[in-house]
């Protein structure tokens, strides 16, 4: 075997031997008495996830594009502090301003965690763009492609990487949140950390916990796996130029 | 806002405990010392207020520990690190002494008598509030839908109007519960769909129910913001929720030691109806006056202090 | 129960001890998370093969609200891996050409320039662990997530609306305050 390939194995392993370990510690039984809990849950935490997810990515690639536009250039980077201040906010404090606009339940969730998605994705795609050497660009307009073409077959592929890396940011930070949403009268699987916490039942916090942390790790890889796929096509000279 | 948790209080117990012992035998020659626990919640800082007010003008010195925990209190007061405590005949029937009997309100406080009685803990004379648990809906919903008194008439409505969507909100304990949740679907026939049934932060149902968000939710019947907020309290025709009616629980040590407080604290409890337990939290929760004052206003003008 | 009457009715004294209560657990969990954080991330630029599965252990440890609280580790690891990684070979071949022994190069060169950065990691978990100490409350550390959960707890939505207010004004705040000092303790010799 290759190294690479024994190190997937190995890799493999560890985290199956890992899950059994985290399944032994929080007890069979305990995971048997919140089957339906679990899976019901776990549907609602990825509807929150998808609808907050899809929502940022529209408008932060949206955002991150207009920014690196050269007509923008100049105001770009007051923009950029602006969404870093916003940043800086908790995710618990939009939830509670939130709850004050939309009310109880998924609305208000799905606002926060858009806004929790958003700055990854902005800040990346922002930076992608613009860390395009210029002399492709150049070599773009010299081969006669308008604005939008260098855009989408120039800068965005060579971007990519970039941008993926935020939007895997963003997808870890959505998923770790989006617990607190309990918090606000929205479904997710803080609906069984929480009331773990509250009623004093350690199993049934951890459950909802672990199934948070394997949720964003699954989703993670699933990302990571996508950001290669989508990469090999370009063609390898087009990759080998950055 | 109560700001000692759980943990804070729990260190606090302690000390305290251990002051109140060494100065306990000082503070006799004078005065009667008496020590209060006060759950964790707007009513019992309410009761333990009125109670320490009340006592002080009495010449009692009253040392008050605030915010104890339900499952706390009573192994304190059996610890003899608290004298007096306001319990509601469930918690002790359900909560600690594990009956699963269903009893009414009479029943129950004949009961729990008996049973803390052994363990050295006297219940005075109960109040005639009921705070337990009920369905509540908004107002203007109940009368679009028939206008729905109790919580039968809401369980046909509901069969009638399978389209409809009923949210239902409550709180994450009582949707964990055997005889929370479950069984009153059970006795009612409540046919609830998953989608349909929310457990939140306990403070977050009442929110829903404002906002008409919730078809309707659980409650506690002595909250001041049933009124406030507009919720109709439906009327528990098949008796599913156990009486939950408050008394001040002495050790009965104390009360040997002092037998006027028994009278004392009886004219207080005769004063504490369903009606009037909903105002004095409101005034607290809504209006956001503190407990002091509102303690003061209320005996007073009943000519108590 | 509108915004005045809450306003009016804020107990200030108590937000103030609340505030300090927070930055005082901020403090020490960061404190923590820079005594594990660095020296694990030295590790991982001497022990290559532990970097990946030790950052994806840290990364999927701050998706747990009750556990973040050593999640905030994370950004402390992962910049001073970045910076010692980043540091220039010439440099470092420099060092060894002097006869440098590692801990030499490492305390006499590598950090001295990687501080910057890993300040920047700093910065990162304080600004994220002070979100994370809001969710503190509900385990009874108090803090001023207390101020948010009591109003949810009371249905008071402009205290819910206060205490988010005053949380992130704190985030803000400090995140200020640390990118000056960052600027400050930057080295002249490397400062771009």
């Amino acid at each position: 075997m290759t190294p690479p390939t024994l190190r997937r194995v190995l890799g493999g392993l560890l985290g199956i031997a890992v899950v059994a370990l985290l399944i032994l510690w929080i007890g069979p039984s305990t995971i048997a008495r919140f089957r339906a809990d679990l899976l019901y849950y776990t549907g609602q935490h990825l509807l929150l996830v998808a609808c907050s997810m899809v929502a940022a990515l529209i408008t932060g690639l949206g955002a991150g594009i207009a920014l690196s536009r050269p007509s923008v250039s100049k105001s770009a980077e007051r923009f950029m502090q602006i969404f870093n201040v916003a940043n800086t906010v908790p995710p618990m404090a939009v939830l509670a301003i939130a709850l004050a606009f939309f009310g109880i339940g998924g609305t208000s969730a799905v606002f926060a965690l858009w806004l929790a998605a958003l700055l990854p994705i902005v800040r990346n795609t922002y930076q992608g763009l613009a860390g395009v050497d210029g002399a492709l660009k150049e070599a773009a307009r010299g081969l006669g492609m308008r604005p939008l073409q260098s855009l989408w077959q120039v800068e965005l592929p060579n971007a990519w990487p970039v941008i993926m890396g935020g939007v895997r940011i963003a997808l870890v930070i959505n998923v770790g949140s989006a617990p607190l949403s309990f918090l606000i009268g929205a479904n997710s699987l803080g609906n069984l950390i929480f009331p773990g916490i509250y009623l004093n039942d350690p199993s049934q916090m951890l459950l909802g916990a672990v199934a948070t942390a394997l949720l964003a790790l699954v989703l993670d890889g699933l990302a990571a796996w996508l950001t290669l796929r989508l990469s090999r096509h370009q063609a390898p000279s087009e990759r080998a130029v950055v | 806002m109560s700001l000692p948790t759980l943990r804070w209080t729990r260190l606090a117990v302690v000390p305290l405990a251990a002051l109140a012992l060494c100065v306990a035998p000082l503070a006799q020659a004078q005065q009667p010392n008496i020590r209060v626990a006060a759950k964790a919640f707007t009513e019992q800082r309410l009761l333990a207020t009125l109670t320490q007010v009340y006592l002080q003008h009495l010449g009692y010195s009253v040392d008050v520990t605030w915010g104890l925990s339900t499952a706390l209190t009573r192994p304190a007061q059996l610890n003899d690190e608290i004298d007096l405590v306001w319990e509601y005949t469930g918690t002790s029937l359900i909560v600690y002494n594990h009956v699963e009997e269903v009893l009414d309100a009479e029943a129950s406080y004949q009961r729990v008598t008996e049973l803390d009685g052994e363990k050295g803990l006297t219940w005075l004379a109960p109040t005639s509030f009921n705070n337990t648990y009920a369905i509540a809906m908004p107002e203007e919903i109940a009368q679009r839908d028939g206008d729905i008194r109790t919580m039968s008439q809401m369980a046909e409505w509901m069969a009638a109007h399978p389209d409809q969507f009923h949210l239902f909100a409550m709180d994450y304990d009582f949707a964990g519960r055997a005889d929370g949740l479950p069984g009153m679907a059970e006795r009612y026939g409540y046919r609830f769909s998953r989608s349909e049934l929310r457990s939140m932060d306990p403070g977050l149902v009442y929110l829903a129910l404002r906002n008409q968000q919730a078809y309707g939710g659980i409650v506690y019947t002595t909250d001041g913001r049933i009124d406030a907020f507009d919720l109709r309290v439906l009327e528990d025709d098949k008796n599913y929720f156990p009486a939950y009616n408050a008394a001040p629980v002495v050790r009965t040590d104390y009360l040997q030691a002092h037998p006027e407080l028994r009278e004392q604290m009886d004219r207080l409890s005769a004063l504490l109806d369903e009606e009037t337990m909903r105002g004095l939290n409101a005034r607290v929760d809504i209006e956001q006056q503190s407990t002091t004052s509102v303690a003061r206003d209320f005996l007073s003008s009943h000519g108590l202090i | 129960m509108d915004f005045t009457t809450t306003l009016a009715n804020m107990d200030w004294q108590q937000v103030m001890l609340l505030t300090w209560q927070h930055v005082y657990l901020v403090g020490i969990a960061v404190g923590l998370a820079i005594l594990i954080g660095v020296p694990l991330g030295v590790l991982i630029v001497r022990l290559r093969w532990l970097a990946a599965p030790l950052l994806t252990v840290a990364t999927v440890v701050i998706t747990i609200p009750s556990i973040a609280l050593f999640g905030i580790m994370l950004p402390i690891l992962r910049n001073t891996y970045i910076a010692l990684d980043g540091v220039d070979p010439g440099i470092r071949e420099a060092g060894r050409g002097i006869g440098m022994t590692f801990w030499q190069r490492l305390w006499m060169v590598d950090l001295p320039l990687a501080v910057p950065v890993i300040l920047g990691g700093v910065r990162t978990a304080v600004v994220m662990n002070i979100g994370v100490m809001t969710i503190a409350a509900v385990i009874g550390a108090g803090g001023l997530g207390l101020l948010i959960l009591n109003g949810i707890g009371q249905s008071n939505v402009p205290l819910l609306v206060i205490g988010a207010i005053i949380v992130s004004l704190l985030a803000i705040v400090v995140d200020t305050l640390l990118n000056l000092l960052q600027r400050l303790l930057t080295s002249k010799g490397i400062e771009q």
